[in-house]
């Protein structure tokens, strides 16, 4: 079922880029029509999941032999934390197909990408063999790297171009330490399950550090911290709006998961020992991306700046649930806000993406100071907007307050300081992000926006579908919060530091 | 099931869309019956919950427990809320502009739900989302007219400013469940040490924003941007109620906290002291009764510093029922004078009965027995004694400025001077006259002002103290005395005010004083400017991070570009730089081949921050064909090892 999920959007995208004769109508429904169905297979491993207490660490596992010599296999599966990250962005990908951008002539091209995208990022998410999980996170490169050049506008391929050596370089850092890491253990295997059980690699010694360092730069890129986040405000501003929903919901999220999934998992004595670091970097992240959002004058690069703030939250939870010491329950919680973070961050931040795109398609334009005054002329909009920000900014009874209160009240057990100046943040953000709105609908309408049009059918639709899943996570996560706390990533550490 | 306090309003406030689209025509009456219906379910719930003892609890998940109890004063509190938000929401129904009226209704009764949520919280994290959504309410009602960008601005300048102040709940929340794994309140009294110092003076910081504390007084003025209806909803009975209600809620805690009790008793005879003089030199007439509502809130926050939450409480109620009349008195003259200046009212014989209804309200603002306000201020100067004759000394001092700014405000709102000179030359509306919707809610209000009188009668404050659980303290005969002597001052100063210098708090030296006496300039000074400054700062930095970036890139591209030997190539790189900012230079190329200097025209425009389009594509291609070498290379190198090394 899960294979189907990776290899249904995929075949879809096989056939509509060999299929040179379907018109714009047909490639659009084929490619909705793929990734619904992709969406379903998970819906239905979600309603075969056991949350109870004996649950498996990874469920609905299936097992292909592949390269046996290497240990290299087809392995699919999942635990909580993969589960909601993968339904989250499975949703995320029906909506952003479906969003309407500027397809430059090329509708077909542009749905077969997307397929593709949405294949190798659930491909990433599902897998459980290393050698795999690598491969899936180049080609998601390659996937997007021809979105925002083909389908971007201004210095497109500038920018895609900026995007794919950038994050390729780390994805290079990720390949030496997956190869150090596997070649450290005993027997040579890709099986992820194996290397969680074995703990190949542990202390501060100066193997066990490197393919750390290599793991952490390699995702912090993705994610990104501070200081490698350089990447992603010129990415943003020059991607297509459905794009940018992918690249801020779905492909940050690779680098917060492959922490977890990998270093934090894999080698937790040796994350442990760096832990307290890599809370600072979060910490700056936090800070400066907020700071920085605050600065900016352009629509799409404030949003952008804030996914540098929120993934930094993300960051600060997993290493205060990666440190050694604190009770279970601080490290649970804080770990448990971090993969809500992901999810709430992948919905609220993917919804305002698209309305960016709404805006471009409509006047061309990011300057905040090109806008005003259009709540009476776009009341939808508005409305979903206001909701985005809210959640964004932390509100409660929206999904982002669920994660940012359990990741402060989880890391301040642990690293009470780390926590408190963070705290800081979310008065930033929401100055910036109410004076944000307040810039762009209240006040009085510059004249070359007096013939604004709210939000059609379909956009309302399906951003309303995001955010009805915000406020209802927002008003009663349980159900959410115990499918994330099952399985592998929340297995009580058996290690053996105090 | 105690949850349903929230719930009802919340569900009324998702009711006024369809209210309002199912009737035809003015939008005024179905607003007011679905408001009141709200409410007064809300109202009854609240009774029966305080009569039942009613409990709720919503698990979300670990320590993620929603929990909501009834004690004697949060049930009293929870059948306050709803008794002032009616009268309030149904002048609100008939006084404000009908463009907009159902969302301000419906925000109106979120409000209310928000409040009552924080209300009946029994932990922090209840406490914290109840306390946020009152927060962001207030910001949508104070940016309620939208159109003037002023108004948002002002809101927000408000929710900022409060949500400054949450962080200190956020810590408090924080820090309980790292010392005791709960955030709920009774597990608040097993915290000592640094974590009870945590929890305490970040509960401190929350209700001192919320309620309009020095140093955070002056966003009660900017919330007045805001309609005047929700202004008396918020000083009366929500959000600057909330955080005098915390303290009052948790006082057993927070005076088991040394150094707390002093830090909210100087909080608050400094804000009650400021606030009276900067209310007293106010001329407008709903700032003066924002800086009213800091002076008395700050009474309360010393009340509750001496030791006698439960006197608190009952100024508490005292004040919800006095404010919130005045405030809509302040409407009704301000909708009539076009203005909320005061020198331009006098309408006393304009609206008689208005003016009466409100005097009831201003005599128990300026404490004037036998009115309610009156007694529960005489027993702060008690709880005041108990500690020192100075805390006495500066409450009776803040009851003096409270009678001459409340002398002031009556005398010149609802004077009888005749202003007929006055009145015609400015923006007033003489047709307007108060509907009987707004009248009849004023006339409520005044009553539950009288009602607050019985507090004098030695029984009813019995039975009183024994249902809230309160000790009520009396003022020693020599202390009313003095204090109603003090009272009796104030109201000459007043009267002497309003009849000899009207103008004050209008020239030069005194303007100042009206304005929180500086405050806002120094707010804006010592923290607006600089986090400004510092994220543009910031901006710049980061940008200047990614150009240097950008810049080695493109030199990498020119050395390819180089390497490939095309010559021509490094004089339109140049042609373009030139376009990017060196008009003087650009003509010069243009001079000498009309060819590239349109090859660098269109290469120009596909620039950013000074790089050509064309050298970005030559990179992509150079550097991926690179990579892709690379890969394959390293894979294959990677491949054989692993096959030797198994």
């Amino acid at each position: 079922m899960l294979t189907l999920a990776i290899l249904i959007p995929l075949l879809g995208s096989l056939a509509l880029a060999l299929r040179p004769g379907w018109s714009e109508p047909v490639s659009r429904m084929i490619a909705i029509g793929a990734s619904i169905l992709s969406l379903l297979s998970l819906v239905i491993v979600w309603i075969g999941f056991d949350t109870g207490p004996g649950a498996p660490a990874f469920q609905s596992v299936a097992e292909l032999q592949w390269i046996p010599t290497l240990g290299v296999a087809w392995r699919v599966g999942v635990d909580g934390m993969a589960l909601a990250v993968s339904l989250m962005s499975a949703l995320l990908f029906v909506c952003s197909i479906a969003w309407p951008a500027d397809y430059k002539g090329r509708a077909r091209q542009y749905y077969a990408w997307f397929l593709f995208l949405q294949g190798v990022s659930l491909g990433l998410f599902l897998t459980l063999d290393l050698l795999v999980f690598y491969v899936f996170f180049d080609l998601s490169l390659v996937g997007m790297y021809f979105l925002i050049g083909r389908w971007g506008h201004g210095d497109a391929e500038f920018a895609a171009l900026k995007f794919f050596v950038y994050t390729l370089a780390g994805s290079l850092a990720i390949l030496l330490a997956i190869l150090g890491l596997v070649l450290a253990n005993d027997t040579l295997t890709f099986d992820m399950r194996a290397l969680i059980t074995a703990q190949p690699l542990k202390g501060m010694d100066i193997r066990s550090s490197l393919v750390l360092f290599g793991f952490l730069v390699g995702f912090a890129i993705k994610t990104p911290l501070v200081p490698f986040h350089t990447w992603l405000p010129l990415a943003h501003v020059e991607a297509p709006g459905p794009a940018s929903a992918i690249l801020a919901g779905v492909l940050l999220k690779m680098g917060t998961y492959g922490i977890v999934r990998i270093p934090f998992s894999m080698m937790r004595e040796t994350f442990a020992d760096y832990a307290y670091p890599l809370a600072i970097v979060a910490l700056v992240s936090i800070l400066w991306g907020a700071i920085v959002a605050l600065g900016q004058s352009n629509l799409k690069r404030r949003i952008a700046y804030t996914s540098v703030n929120h993934m930094g939250y993300t960051v600060l939870g997993i290493s205060a649930a990666g440190a050694a010491f604190g009770t279970e329950g601080p490290r649970t919680l804080a770990l448990t806000g971090a993969v809500t973070e992901m999810v709430a961050h992948g919905l609220i931040t993917g919804s305002l993406f698209l309305l960016a795109g709404s805006f471009w398609q409509r006047t061309g334009t990011y300057e905040l100071s090109a806008y005003g005054g259009l709540a009476r002329r776009s009341p939808k909009l508005m409305i979903a907007f206001f909701v985005a920000a809210f959640a964004s900014f932390g509100l409660p009874a929206l999904a982002g307050f669920v994660a940012e209160f359990q990741i402060f009240a989880g890391t301040f057990a642990v690293y009470p300081w780390l926590a408190a100046i963070g705290l800081v943040g979310i008065v930033i953000t929401a100055a910036l992000f109410l004076s944000m709105a307040q810039q762009i609908f209240f006040g009085t309408v510059p004249d070359q926006r007096l013939s604004f049009t709210d939000l059609s059918r379909t956009e309302s639709g399906f951003v309303a579908a995001l955010l009805v899943l915000v406020i209802l996570i927002g008003i009663y996560p349980g159900w959410l919060l115990a499918l994330i706390e099952t399985g592998s990533a929340f297995a009580p550490f058996q290690g053996s530091i105090n | 099931m105690l949850f349903l306090l929230v719930l009802l309003p919340a569900l009324a406030a998702m009711a006024v869309p369809a209210a309002v689209r199912m009737v035809p025509g003015s939008p005024r009456r179905s607003l007011l019956l679905v408001a009141m219906t709200g409410l007064a379910l809300t109202l009854i719930v609240a009774v029966l919950a305080s009569i039942g003892d009613w409990t709720g609890t919503i698990v979300w998940a670990g320590p993620l427990v929603l929990t909501a109890v009834t004690t004697p004063v949060s049930g009293a509190m929870a059948i306050l809320v709803p008794m002032i938000a009616m009268p309030v929401l149904a002048y609100a129904a008939f006084h404000e502009e009908e463009a907009g009226l159902a969302r301000l209704i419906g925000i109106l009764l979120l409000f209310v739900a928000g409040m009552e949520s924080l209300v009946v919280a029994a932990d922090l994290l209840t406490l914290l989302i109840g306390w946020e959504l009152v927060g962001i309410c207030s910001y949508l009602l104070i940016a309620h007219d939208w159109r003037d960008a002023a108004n948002p601005a002002s809101g927000l300048y408000a929710f900022l400013v409060t949500r400054i102040g949450d962080l200190g709940l956020f810590a408090a929340a924080m820090a309980a469940y790292a010392a005791t794994g709960s955030f709920s309140y009774d597990s608040l009294t097993g915290i000592s040490g640094v974590p009870a110092v945590v929890v305490s003076f970040g509960l401190v910081l929350s209700a001192a924003s919320k309620s309009g504390q020095v140093p955070f007084s002056p966003w009660l003025f900017r919330a007045m941007a805001g309609p005047t209806s929700v202004s008396a909803l918020l000083h009366a009975a929500t959000m600057v109620a909330a955080g005098a209600y915390v303290i009052i809620r948790l006082e057993p805690f927070l005076a088991t906290v040394p150094g707390v009790s002093g830090t909210l008793m100087a909080i608050g005879l400094l804000t009650a002291l400021a606030g009276g003089l900067v209310a007293l030199f106010q001329n407008h007439a709903k700032k003066l009764l924002a800086a009213s509502t800091s002076a008395h809130f700050g009474l309360m926050f010393a009340a509750v510093g001496s030791g006698y939450p439960g006197i608190a409480f009952l100024h508490m109620i005292a004040h919800a029922t006095f404010k919130a009349p005045l405030f809509l008195a302040a409407g009704i003259a301000g909708e009539r004078s076009g203005s909320y200046d005061m020198n331009a009212m006098r309408y006393g014989r304009v609206f008689p009965i208005v003016a009466g209804l409100t005097a009831v309200a201003a005599f128990s603002l300026a404490g004037i027995p036998p009115l309610g306000g009156a007694f529960t201020k005489e027993a702060i100067v008690t709880a005041g004694e108990h500690n020192s004759l100075w805390v006495a000394a500066a409450v009776i001092l803040a009851g003096a400025l409270s009678a001459a700014y409340a002398t002031r405000f009556q005398l010149s709102t609802f004077g009888f001077e005749d202003q007929s000179a006055k009145d015609g030359k400015d923006r007033a509306n003489h047709s307007y006259r108060p509907s009987a919707v707004e009248t009849g809610a004023l006339g409520t209000l005044a009553v539950l002002v009288l009602a607050t009188s019985l507090i004098f009668v030695p029984s009813v404050r019995d039975s009183l103290g024994r249902a809230l659980g309160i000790n009520i303290v009396e003022a020693r005969f020599a202390t009313f005395v003095v204090s109603t002597l003090a009272v009796l001052v104030g109201i000459l100063v007043g009267t002497v005010l309003v009849r000899r210098d009207p103008k004050v708090g209008l020239t030069e030296q005194t303007q100042s004083v009206s304005d929180w006496l500086g405050l806002p300039q120094l707010i804006d000074r010592m923290v607006t400017r600089p986090v400004m400054g510092l994220a543009r700062a910031a901006a710049s930095i980061d940008d200047w991070v990614i150009d240097a970036a950008v810049q080695m890139i493109s030199s990498g591209g020119q050395r390819a570009a180089w390497l490939m030997g095309r010559r021509d190539d490094r004089i339109l790189d140049r042609g373009v730089s030139a376009t990017a900012g060196f008009v003087g230079l650009l003509a010069f190329y243009s001079s000498r081949t009309g060819e590239w200097l349109l090859n660098g025209l269109a290469d120009g425009t596909a620039m950013v921050v000074g790089q050509s389009g064309r050298d970005a594509r030559r990179i992509q291609t150079g550097m991926s064909h690179h990579y892709y070498a690379l890969a394959a290379a390293g894979t294959v190198a990677a491949i054989i090892f692993l096959l030797i090394v198994s």
